[in-house]
């Protein structure tokens, strides 16, 4: 059961965390297409842009590994 | 590296101004500055003021800018073809040129509007052509008598032929006959032959009824109908011959002329920049004065030539560069071949200021080394490198895909070498297929390992940033900006230490200490960086944690990269296998190129670059051709 438990949480740290990325990129892809309509000189910026949240499902990862592997 | 500029000011005698800018423009390394803060002393202001031409170049400029203007025109109607260059010296020519322009622009608008009747003509008559190729059989021979007239038709919809049929019988008491023929542009063309006393009633009723009646143009008139068509079909070869005729009058015009013409406004063009530098310059009595920018190694060259051209009667003073200055002293980025094609990346930011750091060094040792760390496959290296060569190769005159090609040979470089150090050739195929053992870490199963080598690379990143923002705030003099950075890092190293003695890595006896340190420095950060300054400290935590992606991102390739392997080998068929393993591997090396790079990059644009980058440079703009 523990066992379960811990998995569920490292799926849980991961997934929220991976959900809230895929939003948040969702929101700036959405509107870096519009601002590359009008000026595509932007698009090195909005590539960087739409990577800025990945940050987040990278703390999930982490938490998710540390989940999985601290005894 | 951000070239260190000198501020100067060139004053002579008035007459020596265009000559000046002409050197200056040569030489292409003088910004030049129209803001006089900080160049004019407060006892000068009273003398100087913006230098305006006089009446005599004034009119010299209005007429060079009208036969600019002309020029353009009589070009507007000459044909694009390769010609001559001309090697005429210009300014002999130009007076010349300005009595011949309005007589060659009448000339060729002339011969251009004649090709445009000739146009419209041969395009109506195609037309009939179509309408009389379709009804000639239809009529044959029949002459055109005085009682009988001919209507022709063009019938969108051939359903609409009875009803066209009962009204003719209704106006003309069945006294008519209409032919019908499909026409070769696949229309219905149609004639109506009926008694010339109905024609009136006829067209007015068919125009009601909206059926377009096709009537010919006058110098048919008189003509038979046999005889039409032949004369449609000579007009049509006759009008070919004129526009061709037209043409060549105006292609032998262009070889002519252009040339000539081209290198005139060449010398117009060279001549009005240099007037309209002017607008940028100042003048006492009897002086001009102009203030600007120069790359500092350039100004004892700027000086020679001076004095070589004018021997004297032009002078340059190197100014002092005030505190002030600094805020406005223009930017120009060098840097040397290997970080050359790096300035690419660069391009996409903000300039920095002057006081700051060109970025562009620091993305060119760290970047590949990050992409190598991420991909980190010999294998995918390889490829990699193949590709950049022949990038580089095939693109040579294209200078950014050549630099993109420059790039990726560092990156696929890096990958190589970390490729080897982590023990993968396509995943675990170098293993099998050649016994290649890992050399430092096994990414797939040393996921911890791997966490804490990606968070020690980022710290020391982080930490080289916050030192370099250290460095930048005493270069700008902004000594508490500077001390909060230097705290900043002793208190990321405190906290680092705090935490490995809280894991048991560093000795339990050093607690106290360290967090004695945290407690002193963290006062003495908000006195130097204000009350925002833990937030920051907070972030820069972030920041470094940032980097776990490092091991996350070169976690996922490395895993792709062995289920490729893995399901090559379940298929149990070697061409299956092949093919999966194939478009699996082809798919990560995509990934591979994109996902390593994004993250390096953003690493270095939001984790790095925010800690020592100053924003808000100005662009050096040289005054050249």
């Amino acid at each position: 059961m523990e066992k379960v438990l811990i998995a569920f949480a490292a799926a849980l740290a991961i997934g929220i965390s991976a959900l809230a990325t895929a939003w948040a990129q969702s929101r700036i892809g959405s509107a870096g297409a519009g601002a590359l309509a009008e000026k595509p000189e932007l698009s090195g910026t909005v590539i960087i842009l739409v990577a800025i949240p990945e940050t987040m499902v990278i703390l999930g990862f982490v938490i998710a590994t540390i989940i999985l592997t601290t005894k | 590296m951000i070239v260190k500029m000198s501020k100067v000011e060139i004053a002579g005698l008035k007459e020596l101004l265009e000559d000046t800018l002409d050197l200056l423009r040569d030489m292409g390394l003088f910004h030049i500055e129209t803001e006089t803060m900080g160049f004019i002393e407060k006892a000068e202001e009273e003398y100087i003021e913006t230098f305006s031409l006089d009446q005599k170049a004034l009119s010299k400029k209005l007429l060079l800018e009208d036969l600019r203007l002309r020029i353009d025109e009589l070009f507007s109607y000459l044909p694009a073809v390769p010609t001559r260059k001309s090697y005429i010296e210009p300014e002999d020519v130009v007076e010349i040129l300005r009595g011949l322009v309005s007589r060659h622009i009448k000339y060729c608008e002339g011969l251009k509007n004649k090709k445009e009747l000739l146009q419209k003509e041969a395009s109506e008559l195609s037309r009939y052509k179509v309408f009389m190729e379709a009804i000639e059989p239809l009529i044959g021979t029949l002459e055109k008598t005085e009682e009988i007239d001919f209507t022709g038709l063009t019938i969108k919809d051939p359903e609409s032929i009875p009803h066209i049929r009962r009204l003719l019988f209704r106006l003309t008491d069945g006294r008519y006959e209409l032919f019908t023929n499909r026409a070769s542009d696949g229309t219905l063309a149609g004639v109506i032959v009926t008694e010339r006393a109905f024609s009136e009633t006829l067209r007015k009723a068919l125009s009601e009824e909206r059926i377009p009646e096709i009537s010919l143009p006058a110098s048919l008139e008189g003509l038979a109908f046999s005889e039409r068509l032949k004369w449609i079909k000579d007009r049509i070869e006759e009008i070919s011959k004129e526009m061709s005729s037209a043409d060549d009058e105006l292609l032998k015009f262009t070889m002519r002329w252009r040339p000539l013409y081209e290198r005139v406004r060449e010398w117009i063009d060279d001549r009005l920049s240099l007037m309209r530098a002017t607008a940028r310059v100042f003048e006492t009595r009897l002086c001009f004065i102009i203030y600007g920018w120069i790359p500092a190694e350039a100004v004892p060259v700027l000086e020679m030539k001076l004095k070589e051209r004018f021997s004297g009667a032009v002078t340059l003073v190197e100014k002092e560069m005030y505190e002030e200055d600094l805020e406005r002293v223009p930017v120009m980025l060098k840097n040397p071949p290997y970080f050359e094609p790096f300035e690419l990346m660069v391009r996409i930011l903000p300039l920095p200021r002057y006081t700051s750091f060109d970025p562009t060094p620091f993305i060119g040792i760290f970047f590949p080394i990050f992409f190598g760390m991420i991909l980190g496959d010999s294998g995918y290296g390889m490829l990699l490198l193949g590709l950049s060569v022949f990038l580089i190769k095939r693109f040579r005159s294209k200078k950014t895909i050549k630099d993109i090609g420059k790039i990726l040979l560092v990156c696929s470089i890096y990958s190589v070498f970390f490729g080897i150090l982590y023990g993968e050739f396509f995943g675990e195929l170098g293993h099998e297929l050649f016994g290649m053992e890992t050399l430092c870490v096994e990414r797939r199963t040393a996921v911890i390992p791997m966490l804490y080598f990606a968070l020690t690379v980022g710290a020391s990143h982080v930490m080289i940033g916050l030192f370099l923002g250290f460095i930048g705030g005493l270069k700008r003099r902004a000594k508490k900006e500077a001390l909060a950075r230097l705290i900043d890092i002793f208190l990321i190293l405190s906290i680092i230490l705090a935490v490995s003695a809280f894991c048991g890595i560093v000795p339990e006896r050093f607690t106290t200490p360290i967090l004695s340190l945290v407690l002193i420095l963290t006062p003495l950060l908000l006195l130097t960086g204000g009350l925002l300054a833990p937030l920051e400290l907070m972030k820069s935590i972030g920041n470094i944690i940032s980097y776990a992606r490092i091991m996350a991102i070169g976690l996922t390739s490395v895993l792709l990269a062995f289920v490729a392997n893995r399901l090559a080998g379940m298929t149990g068929n070697i061409i299956a296998g092949a093919v999966v393993a194939g478009l699996l591997h082809l798919l990560n090396i995509i990934l591979g190129v994109f996902s390593p790079a994004i993250h390096s990059m953003r690493l270095h644009y939001v984790e790095f670059f925010s800690k020592f980058i100053e924003p808000g440079g100005r662009r050096f703009e040289p005054f050249k051709k």
